[in-house]
């Protein structure tokens, strides 16, 4: 397994406050799959995806990515998990504003100690194969929704992770570009063999595409659906 | 993440709040402008007096005055009682040029006198010079004329300074500028040659026998003097060539020595030489020593003083001087590094508020696999960047500051005949040190916010709006 979360426990705690989150979340993940979590707002799913992606911290539990425990992690492991082992994928893209979408590619490839002479052709050629080929010099303020997050996907993407982590990619977008965000994720999971770890609320696409569905309920797995038709 | 890409990324963030950054080099420039100057002017001091010395050989010379010879020594025998003594004769002389390290030892003979010529007069000092003087500085090199032939040949030379005070500049002198001031009205501005030849009048006051005796019958003392009267051609004109003089050289008449014995004159020049003189010892009132390397004056000095002589050597004085350079380096210093300090301050919170602008994007570049540590290097070389740019216009800062210094002090010297001084040094030490520290201090001062951004957590930073 590629993945293994067992007993998976967050609690937020403010002063004297506790905020339980994750009650003992436990699944894995095989290399190659397109998982999607669903759930509604408040059930922890943007948590989870936090604790896999290396950005907390879990309160208990174990997150085993390719055999390393992410709760025993230093802080400097975790940024070589998240520079090396995942890409994350988020809904409000995080693009930085000042910077063409070559270079919101290249500041990853920057952090992943890819020679400064590679660089460009990398991120041209991660730029064109979400389809962004003619908008390399454009600032995310002249880049559509849907272009924008193409150019998130493409920065997850640059250090080739193993795991890609999309957190509702397509909340903040219309339905037509949604698909398109959607279909670009199915084939990089077809044509790459890229591992898809999905927070969605539309359900409809994430049967489509999922290999697995898991729905999060109060910080647990309620269900686990495996559609007919998603999968490669 | 490399420094190249550390770099690059420092510089784009500060272009990007090019204002505040200016505004925030601006105050390290400042400081460091402050710092250079100060420090500059300080080093300058020390140099010139450092070069003077030995521009004037005295790292190399020093006087013997006879033991209970000091100035004032007669009233402190009066009030003290009289005690051992030890005079300045041949012997000594002698005893001195014997010494091993000595390489020059001449009789002191010194003398104020009147000078006239061309119907102008001046007071000044007439100094007796041995004819192996010639030899060395400041009689070595002429620009106009030459130094003596022979020790009692009839001739003088003279400053330019006592000429000027005589109403005469010399021409050359003139056309190169160096007199900002026109010449007073009276003045004849004349070439040297016209000089050269010319016989000045040295006027000295002598005790005049009869008129002494007619006051004794008529009980009027008012005149006993009369005027001694002596003529010597001019042979060289000395001027002055750059960094301050000191000693008795510096203005004034020197003739030969054998010339100047012959002309009768007192041994003294103010009253405590006056009273050190009715003690009617036979001697000189001092010598004037040359030893071969400064290395020597310490054993010459130590033999001297065996031999029951005082020395004065103002060699002793740079080791006071140089103490009190010191104590001023680091006043001036001081004064630079709190500018500095300020300008620290400033960086950090610009640094600070710039963290709180940033925030979301230091997420966002954690989330892509920025470590702490990368995060952290980005706001120290933005911080060593504004360093090393406040260190570098600093510099020239201070360095225009100390042109400007020169340019405002010599405006009021060359008027006065001074030669153009430079009061500042600007050593490479400086100029290096001045940037590293500038570096160094924006550096401490980056440390706090780039600890602060290294820690933002990227989950918080991400929802940062």
């Amino acid at each position: 397994m590629l993945l293994c979360i067992t007993d998976l426990r967050k609690t937020y705690t403010r002063g004297t406050v506790h905020v339980p989150v994750l009650h003992g979340v436990t699944f894995d993940v095989a290399d190659g799959e397109y998982i999607s979590i669903v759930g509604r707002s408040g059930s922890g799913k943007s948590t989870l995806l936090n604790l896999i992606g290396g950005l907390d911290t879990p309160t208990g539990g174990n997150i085993l990515v390719g055999g390393s425990d992410l709760a025993r992690m230093t802080r400097q492991g975790l940024a070589l998990h998240r520079r090396h082992t995942v890409g994350i994928v988020f809904q409000s893209w995080n693009l930085l504003p000042s910077r063409t979408a070559i270079e919101n590619v290249t500041i990853a490839l920057a952090f992943g100690n890819v020679p400064r002479r590679d660089r460009g052709r990398r991120a041209a050629e991660l730029l064109s194969s979400v389809g962004l080929e003619h908008r390399l010099s454009h600032r995310p303020a002249e880049l559509s929704g849907g272009e924008a997050q193409r150019v998130a996907i493409a920065r997850a993407l640059a250090n080739r992770p193993r795991v890609l982590l999309a957190d509702e990619p397509t909340g903040n977008l219309d339905s037509a570009t949604s698909d398109g965000i959607i279909e670009l994720l199915r084939r990089l999971n077809r044509e790459q063999g890229l591992t898809v770890v999905m927070i969605t609320h539309d359900e409809p696409a994430a049967r489509e595409v999922s290999t697995r569905m898991l729905r999060l309920h109060d910080g647990r797995i309620v269900d686990e659906i495996r559609p007919a038709q998603g999968g490669s | 993440m490399i420094f190249g890409d550390l770099f690059h990324l420092a510089l784009e963030n500060l272009w990007r709040t090019k204002l505040r950054s200016v505004l925030t080099t601006l105050g390290v420039v400042i400081g460091v402008g402050m710092l250079v100057s100060m420090i500059s002017f300080a080093t300058g001091i020390q140099r010139n007096v450092t070069e003077s010395f030995k521009a004037n050989d005295l790292f190399t010379t020093m006087e013997v005055v006879g033991r209970g010879a000091e100035p004032g020594s007669a009233l402190s025998e009066v009030v003290q009682g009289s005690k051992d003594e030890r005079v300045i004769d041949d012997a000594v002389l002698d005893s001195v040029r014997a010494l091993p390290g000595v390489e020059l030892a001449y009789p002191e003979v010194r003398f104020p006198a009147t000078v006239r010529l061309g119907g102008k007069e001046a007071r000044t000092t007439i100094q007796g010079v041995p004819l192996a003087l010639g030899r060395y500085r400041p009689f070595d090199e002429f620009r106009y004329g030459r130094f003596f032939t022979s020790e009692d040949e009839r001739a003088a030379v003279v400053s330019e300074r006592l000429l000027s005070e005589l109403g005469v500049r010399l021409a050359d002198e003139e056309a190169s500028g160096k007199w900002r001031r026109s010449p007073p009205e009276g003045t004849a501005v004349v070439p040297a040659d016209s000089i050269l030849g010319r016989d000045i009048e040295i006027v000295v006051p002598v005790l005049d026998g009869s008129r002494l005796a007619q006051g004794f019958l008529t009980g009027r003392f008012d005149a006993p003097f009369r005027e001694e009267v002596t003529r010597l051609a001019v042979v060289g004109i000395r001027t002055e060539q750059g960094g301050f003089e000191m000693g008795s050289f510096a203005s004034g008449v020197a003739i030969p020595e054998g010339t100047a014995r012959s002309i009768p004159h007192f041994e003294f020049s103010n009253v405590w030489q006056a009273l050190d003189a009715t003690r009617g010892a036979a001697g000189y009132p001092a010598l004037n020593v040359r030893v071969r390397t400064a290395d020597d004056l310490g054993p010459t000095r130590d033999a001297v003083e065996a031999m029951g002589c005082n020395v004065v050597a103002l060699a002793d004085q740079l080791e006071e001087f140089k103490r009190s350079f010191l104590i001023i380096d680091a006043l001036l210093g001081a004064i630079g590094v709190v500018a500095l300090v300020i300008a620290g301050l400033g960086i950090v919170n610009t640094m600070v508020t710039s963290i709180l602008e940033r925030t979301r994007e230091i997420g966002v570049m954690k989330a892509v696999g920025g470590s702490e540590g990368d995060i952290m290097r980005i706001f120290f070389v933005e911080a060593g960047a504004i360093g090393a740019a406040g260190g570098v216009f600093g510099v020239i800062l201070g360095w225009s500051v100390t042109r400007l210094g020169n340019v405002v002090v010599n405006h009021y010297l060359r008027p006065e005949g001074f030669p153009p001084e430079d009061l500042f040094d600007m050593p490479p030490w400086l100029v290096a040190g001045a940037i590293g520290f500038s570096i160094v201090v924006t550096l401490i001062a980056g440390s706090y916010p780039a600890l602060r951004a290294a820690r933002v957590d990227p989950v918080t930073a991400l929802r940062h709006e």
